[in-house]
C-alpha cells in the first residue's frame, strides 16, 4: 500500500519536474487571460458603436469610437457623479486615516480605565453589517437634516471604516520596537511629539495601505448612496452607473463606457500601488 | 481581547511623569481619553447609536412618518411565518456554503500556483488575479449583465459559435439559473481575497520544512497535504469565515443584477429588509429582519475573532 503511494508520488513528481516552473508560470498566464477577459472586453466594447456590436458581439472594434465616453460624461451626467465621488472620497479617507491614527495610538500606548470596554466596542464594529445600519441611519440623517447631502455619505463611511482602521493602526504601533518609546521618553517627548515625529513616519507604509483600501471601499460604496441620497446633486459614480444602466441599458457601448469611467480610477490606483492593497488586505485579515 | 498588553510599567505609556511612579496612588491618564474623544464621537454617533435605534425599531410598528407603536416581539413572530423571509434566508445560507467552497477553493489553487511559479512574473500574475476584487460591484454587475445578455452576451454568443445554440438562454431571467449565475459572478470577485490571504500564509511557512520533506522523499501532494495545509489552518479559518460572513451581507450585486427576481428566486435578506423598511414603509418589520440577520453575522463573527486569536497565539 505504502509503496504504491510512494511510487505514484514519485511518478507524479517526475512529471511535474518535466513540467517545471516555466510550465506552471505558463498555466498561470493562461488563467490570468481567462480571468481578466471580461474587463478587457468591457473596454473594447466601450470603444465600439451599436452597429459594430450587432455585427460581431465579441470582435475587435473596426474603428475606435470615443463618442461613447463623451456622451456618458456630459449627457449621462458622469461629470457630476465623478465630482461627487471625489468630494465624498477625499474627506472620508482623510477622516478614516486621522481618526484611526488617534484611536490606534491611544489603544497601543496607554492602559486606562474603560479601555477593555471601548476596545470591545470597536471590535463589535468589525461585525456590524452595513446593510443593517442603513435603516436607522436613514431616519437619523433625516432628523439631522443631512439626508441627500454628501455629509450623509461621508460621516457613516468614516464610522464604518473606523474599527478596521483602529485595529490596524493599533497593531502596527504596538509592533514598533519598545526601545523607540524608551528613547522618546528619555528625550522628554510629549505624546503629541511622539505621534507626530516618531509614530507617523514609522507606520507610513501601514497608513498608505489603509489609505488605498479606504479609497477603494469608499469609491465603490453603493449601499449608502442608494438609501441616503435622492437627487442628482448628491449621487456618486456607482449609483449614477446603476441609474444609467436603467436608462441606457440597451446601448451596450455607452453602458460599458460608463462602467469604465466608474472602475478606471480605482484600477489605476491599484495598478500603481498594488503592493499596498495586497499588504493591507492580508494584514487586515491576519494581524 | 486576550492580546491586550499590559503597559503599566512604562511611565510614558501610563502618562505618569518620570519619577512620580514611586507615589502610591495610581494616577489615571487623561491623554488617551483626549485622543479617543473624536473617534469615539464619530463612531458612537454613526454606528453605535444606529445599532441601538435598530433594536428599538424592531420592537415597534412604524410607517416611517407617524407615531411609533410598541408591539414587543410581534415583528419577530410574524417573521417566523413569512415564506419570503425563509426563502431569502435559504438563499443566503446556500450562498454561504458555496462561498466556503468555491471562492476559497479557487483562492487556494491560485495561491499554490503563484507560490510554485517562477519568481519573475509572479507579482504581475498576482496583480491580474486580484483585479476583479477592486472593481465597484455595480461595474461588475454591468459587466456580467453583458456576459449573460440573451442577445449580445458573451455566453450565448460563444454557445452559438460552437454550435450549441440550443443551450443559449436568458441566464438572469430564468428562475432556475438566476441564482447560480449571480453566484458565479460573485465568485469571480471574491476568490482574490482568499488568494491573497492564503498566499501571505504560505509565504510565512519556513522553507526548512519543505527541504526536510524533500530529503525524506515526500512528493508535492504530500508536502501540500502535510506541511502547507496544517500551517495554513489559521489563514484558512479566516478566509472561510470572512467569506461566509460576506455571504450574509450580499446586497450590491443582487440589487443591481436581478433585484431579487425573477419572482423571489434570488431574494436575499438585505434586499428583503430594505424593501420592507423603505419601499413598503414597514420600518419595524425591516428592522426585525435586520436584527435576525445581525444575529447570524455576529455568530460567525465571534467564531472568526476566536479563530484569529488562536492564530495569533500559535505564532
Amino acid at each position: 500500500m505504502t509503496t504504491t503511494v510512494e511510487r505514484t508520488g514519485r511518478r507524479r513528481r517526475t512529471a511535474l519536474r518535466a513540467f517545471g516552473r516555466t510550465g506552471v508560470t505558463l498555466l498561470g498566464v493562461a488563467i490570468s487571460v481567462l480571468l481578466a477577459a471580461p474587463i478587457f472586453w468591457v473596454i473594447v466594447t466601450s470603444l465600439k458603436d451599436a452597429t459594430g456590436i450587432a455585427a460581431d458581439p465579441l470582435g475587435l472594434p473596426t474603428n475606435l469610437v470615443v463618442a461613447n465616453y463623451e456622451r456618458a460624461w456630459h449627457a449621462g451626467h458622469f461629470d457630476r457623479y465623478f465630482m461627487n465621488s471625489l468630494l465624498v472620497v477625499v474627506p472620508s479617507v482623510t477622516g478614516v486615516l486621522g481618526l484611526s491614527l488617534l484611536s490606534g495610538f491611544a489603544f497601543a500606548l496607554w492602559s486606562f480605565p474603560g479601555k477593555r470596554l471601548l476596545f470591545g466596542l470597536f471590535l463589535l464594529g468589525l461585525t456590524l453589517p452595513l446593510g443593517v445600519l442603513v435603516i436607522p441611519l436613514f431616519y437619523q440623517m433625516k432628523a439631522l437634516g443631512l439626508l441627500d447631502s454628501l455629509w450623509a455619505l461621508i460621516l457613516p463611511q468614516v464610522s464604518i471604516l473606523l474599527p478596521f482602521g483602529t485595529l490596524m493602526m493599533r497593531a502596527f504601533i504596538q509592533d514598533l520596537a519598545s526601545e523607540i518609546f524608551d528613547a522618546a521618553r528619555i528625550d522628554g517627548c510629549t505624546s503629541v511629539q511622539l505621534l507626530r515625529l516618531v509614530v507617523v513616519p514609522l507606520v507610513r507604509p501601514a497608513l498608505l495601505s489603509l489609505m488605498v483600501l479606504s479609497f477603494m471601499w469608499t469609491w465603490n460604496q453603493f449601499l449608502l448612496p442608494v438609501v441616503l441620497t435622492q437627487s442628482e446633486g448628491s449621487r456618486t459614480l456607482p449609483l449614477g452607473l446603476n441609474l444609467f444602466k436603467g436608462r441606457y441599458g440597451t446601448d451596450l457601448p455607452l453602458l460599458m463606457a460608463g462602467a469604465t469611467i466608474t472602475f478606471l480610477p480605482v484600477v489605476l490606483v491599484y495598478l500603481a500601488l498594488q503592493r499596498h492593497f495586497i499588504k493591507g488586505i492580508s494584514a487586515g485579515a491576519l494581524k | 481581547m486576550a492580546g491586550l498588553r499590559s503597559v503599566d510599567e512604562d511611565p510614558l505609556r501610563t502618562g505618569r511623569p518620570r519619577g512620580s511612579s514611586s507615589g502610591r496612588s495610581k494616577r489615571v491618564p487623561i491623554a488617551p481619553y483626549l485622543y479617543l474623544a473624536l473617534p469615539v464621537l464619530v463612531y458612537g454617533t454613526f454606528s453605535l447609536w444606529p445599532t441601538l435605534q435598530l433594536l428599538l425599531l424592531s420592537l415597534n410598528d412604524w410607517d416611517g412618518l407617524g407615531p411609533q407603536r410598541f408591539i414587543g416581539i410581534q415583528n419577530f413572530v410574524e417573521l417566523l411565518g413569512d415564506d419570503v423571509f425563509w426563502e431569502a434566508l435559504t438563499h443566503n445560507l446556500l450562498w454561504m456554503v458555496g462561498a466556503a467552497l468555491f471562492p476559497v477553493g479557487i483562492g487556494l489553487l491560485l495561491a499554490s500556483l503563484l507560490a510554485r511559479s517562477a519568481t519573475f512574473g509572479r507579482t504581475a500574475l498576482r496583480t491580474v488575479y486580484f483585479l476583479p476584487q477592486v472593481l465597484a460591484t455595480v461595474a461588475v454587475a454591468v459587466i456580467w449583465g453583458w456576459i449573460y445578455d440573451p442577445t449580445f452576451g458573451a455566453v450565448n454568443t460563444m454557445l452559438t459559435m460552437v454550435g450549441l445554440r440550443g443551450l443559449a438562454m436568458p441566464w438572469l431571467g430564468d428562475q432556475t439559473t438566476a441564482l447560480p449565475a449571480l453566484f458565479i459572478t460573485w465568485t469571480w470577485v471574491q476568490y482574490g481575497f482568499s488568494m491573497v490571504v492564503l498566499l501571505a500564509g504560505m509565504n510565512a511557512i519556513d522553507e526548512v520544512f519543505y527541504d526536510a520533506a524533500k530529503v525524506d522523499g515526500a512528493g508535492r501532494w504530500h508536502q501540500f497535504r502535510h506541511i502547507t495545509i496544517p500551517f495554513l489552518s489559521g489563514p484558512l479559518a479566516t478566509v472561510v469565515l470572512v467569506t461566509a460572513i460576506g455571504a450574509f451581507q450580499l446586497f450590491d450585486l443582487v440589487f443591481v443584477m436581478t433585484r431579487g427576481g425573477p419572482g423571489t428566486s434570488t431574494q436575499v435578506l438585505d434586499i428583503y429588509m430594505l424593501e420592507n423598511a423603505i419601499r413598503y414603509s414597514r420600518v419595524g418589520y425591516g428592522a426585525a429582519i435586520a436584527v435576525a440577520l445581525s444575529a447570524m453575522v455576529w455568530f460567525f463573527s465571534i467564531l472568526y475573532l476566536r479563530a484569529r486569536g488562536t492564530f495569533r497565539a500559535e505564532r
